[in-house]
């Protein structure tokens, strides 16, 4: 192998794990969510809303750290609200999870002009610079311990039986409202961190729109992923090699031009869905409220 | 009591929300309310062309938020709309710009590209529904980005106008623009076009037995079934209207607004016509009531913050928390067993 190519590949795989890391993340919030039987549209809203939190918060200590935490924090508490919304109020979760994304996308573009009073993106603030690498590895880490979590522990037993029979979750004696909660402020908390990655990670600002529908994309590599936390983080390396390969590429090669790349994610989300590429079972009380 | 109840739990109670969001978001930015909504006001109604540009956004609005309203009568979950509004206006944009004929005729058409466009694109959700039991809140949603990509694709490429600077398609000739309705403004008839669709779509869900059975298999599908109702061509029937007339929006926003179609044409009209189909209670009069609501805030939100410094993104912070509120009212009937999200 000639040496380009070698930096060609290494280059590829680094922005692969670069691209993926968010998106796995969010995933993984997503899969949580919907194994405790709430669809979490508002996955893009809680990322921008992490992303944007930990802009603010390490422009004001100076700590990106701080910074990381409250974006998790910010999403935590977005997924609250979703959470607390489709548990107690019983609301329709897609319609309440429309509402937190335009909630979240405006507010974000709302608090910039009033903090920053500039539209469009934020000043500078001191980034995770380097140890960003920290959070890809630690992308995996959380892939395994939710993995660990819901096939071999009594809370992740009772987290999927709420996606599947919560009734019977109840008659065990158990609260499947207050775990779907907490199920899903954990879903919101790992979206804030993958939002939290795109802004002081990735790079040291917010700009609007700079989740780019990645949490619409983390959507689909759940439902690609078939609700589990490897398949999901699988699909969101897939998606991440694309993303990458057109920025290694520089646009397009000939014959698949750079926006069929970007529709990836959304059309192997719609075989997947039509149960063209195996068998797909979303858990059966997904969506439904309790 | 109850009465009192029913309106401040419905529409009425969202608006009034909304007024006191908006009083909120205005004294978050340290703006007294009555300088904010005097802004607001001016900006969406104080003169012929801010009256103009209102109804404009109503129009735009009014359109996607019918079809939606059709598709959740019917059941279904269609958050497609921003989708089918994009495709709908790609096929009048890209018909347009190499089609010439006298002005209905050229009209007629090009909007019957954009029904038929949007249409194409809700039936792909529709027919996945039907075939695969692919749930629709999950394709309808995919395929709003696969919409947006064809779309960026096509206008970098093969439709780019190679008079134009930006990536869009070469403009509509003069004879295939909709008639305006208020001269030297950008109202054009593609108002009446979305009042008498609300019109058409309120007699066919009250008057024709077709719009019994698509309300019966919303609000009963157990029920609807057993009467004979053909719930896999319903299905794809709702589906593929709700996205026909949503097309037809993105199609009078080409011919009667943009004259000719750029990925711009939507800054978000189809998620926004989700509430405002929700505030309209799904009812196609109440729906235009609740789009000119919407189209006040759209057009006035620029003014409030160019007169009050009140950042226009308020406006979406509104919109997103009358949704929330609002979800919490029973809209669509469980037709969920069986689809999986």
């Amino acid at each position: 192998m000639s040496s380009a190519a070698g930096v060609f590949i290494a280059t590829l795989v680094t922005l692969t794990l670069i691209k993926a890391t968010p998106i796995i993340y969010a995933a993984l919030g997503g899969v949580i969510s919907e194994r405790s039987g709430i669809v979490n549209i508002g996955l893009e809203g809680m990322m921008a809303g992490g992303a944007f939190t930990a802009v603010v918060f390490s422009g004001i200590t100076g700590s990106p750290i701080v910074g990381l935490l409250a974006g998790i924090g910010a999403g935590a508490l977005l997924g609250f609200v979703l959470g607390f919304a489709a548990t107690v109020f019983k609301v329709d979760q897609i319609v309440a999870g429309t509402g937190i994304n335009l909630v979240a996308l405006g507010g974000a573009a709302y608090a910039l002009m009033l903090l920053y009073n500039q539209p469009g993106a934020s000043p500078q603030v001191n980034a995770l610079g380097s140890s960003y690498w920290i959070l890809v590895a630690l992308a995996f880490v959380c892939a395994l311990v939710l993995h660990a979590v819901l096939y071999y522990t009594p809370w992740g037993l009772r987290v999927r039986a709420c996606g599947e029979n919560p009734r019977a979750v109840h008659d065990a004696g158990l609260h499947p409202l207050a775990l779907r909660l907490y199920a899903v402020i954990l879903s919101g908390a790992l979206a804030g961190l993958g939002g939290a990655f795109l802004s002081i990670g990735e790079v040291n600002i917010y700009s609007d729109g700079m989740t780019a529908g990645r949490g619409f994309i983390a959507l689909a590599a759940v439902i690609f992923g078939r609700w589990t936390p490897w398949g999901a983080t699988g699909a969101a390396i897939f998606f991440g090699f694309f993303e990458a390969l057109q920025y290694v590429l520089q646009g397009s090669i000939g014959w698949l031009p750079s926006d069929a790349m970007q529709a990836i994610p959304y059309v192997a989300a719609l075989f997947a869905i039509a149960g063209l590429v195996g068998k797909v079972r979303a858990p059966a009380a997904d969506g439904i409220p309790y | 009591m109850n009465v009192l109840r029913r309106i401040l739990g419905g529409p009425v109670g969202a608006i009034l929300l909304a007024f006191f969001l908006a009083a909120c978001a205005m004294l978050v930015a340290g703006v007294s309310p009555a300088d904010g909504f005097q802004a607001l006001f001016i900006g969406s109604l104080g003169g012929k062309q801010q009256i103009a540009e209102t109804l404009v956004q109503t129009t735009a609005l009014l359109f996607p938020a019918l079809g939606i309203s059709l598709a959740f009568r019917a059941g279904l979950f269609n958050i497609g709309a921003e989708g089918q509004l994009v495709v709908g206006g790609l096929a009048a944009g890209a018909v347009g710009a190499h089609f010439a004929a006298s002005t209905p005729i050229a009209v007629f058409v090009l909007l019957a590209c954009g029904f038929i466009g949007g249409g194409v694109w809700g039936a792909i959700a529709g027919w996945l529904r039907a075939q695969f039991n692919a749930n629709e809140i999950i394709s309808t949603l995919m395929l709003n980005f696969i919409a947006l990509a064809i779309a960026n694709y096509l206008v970098s490429g093969p439709l780019k106008s190679s008079a134009a600077a930006g990536a869009e398609t070469a403009p509509l000739p003069g004879s295939s623009w909709l008639p305006l309705l208020i001269p030297d403004t950008r109202l054009s008839i593609g108002l009446l076009i979305a009042i008498a669709a609300a019109i058409v779509l309120r007699w066919v869900f009250t008057r024709t037995v077709f719009g019994y059975e698509l309300r019966a298999a919303g609000e009963a599908p157990e029920a609807a079934r057993r009467n004979g109702v053909n719930m896999p061509r319903m299905t794809f029937l709702a589906l593929t209207l709700s996205g026909a007339i949503a097309g037809l929006g993105g199609a009078t926003l080409v011919t009667g607004v943009l004259h000719r179609f750029n990925t711009q044409l939507s800054p978000g009209y189809g998620y926004t016509a989700i509430a405002v189909a929700l505030v309209g209670d799904l009812n196609p009069l109440w729906v235009c009531v609740a789009a000119f609501g919407f189209g006040i805030l759209e057009a006035g939100g620029l003014a409030m913050q160019a007169l009050a410094d009140v950042p226009k993104d308020a406006i979406h912070v509104i919109e997103g928390l009358i949704i929330l509120v609002l979800a919490a009212r029973r809209y669509i009937a469980t037709r969920a067993e069986g689809a999986p999200i």
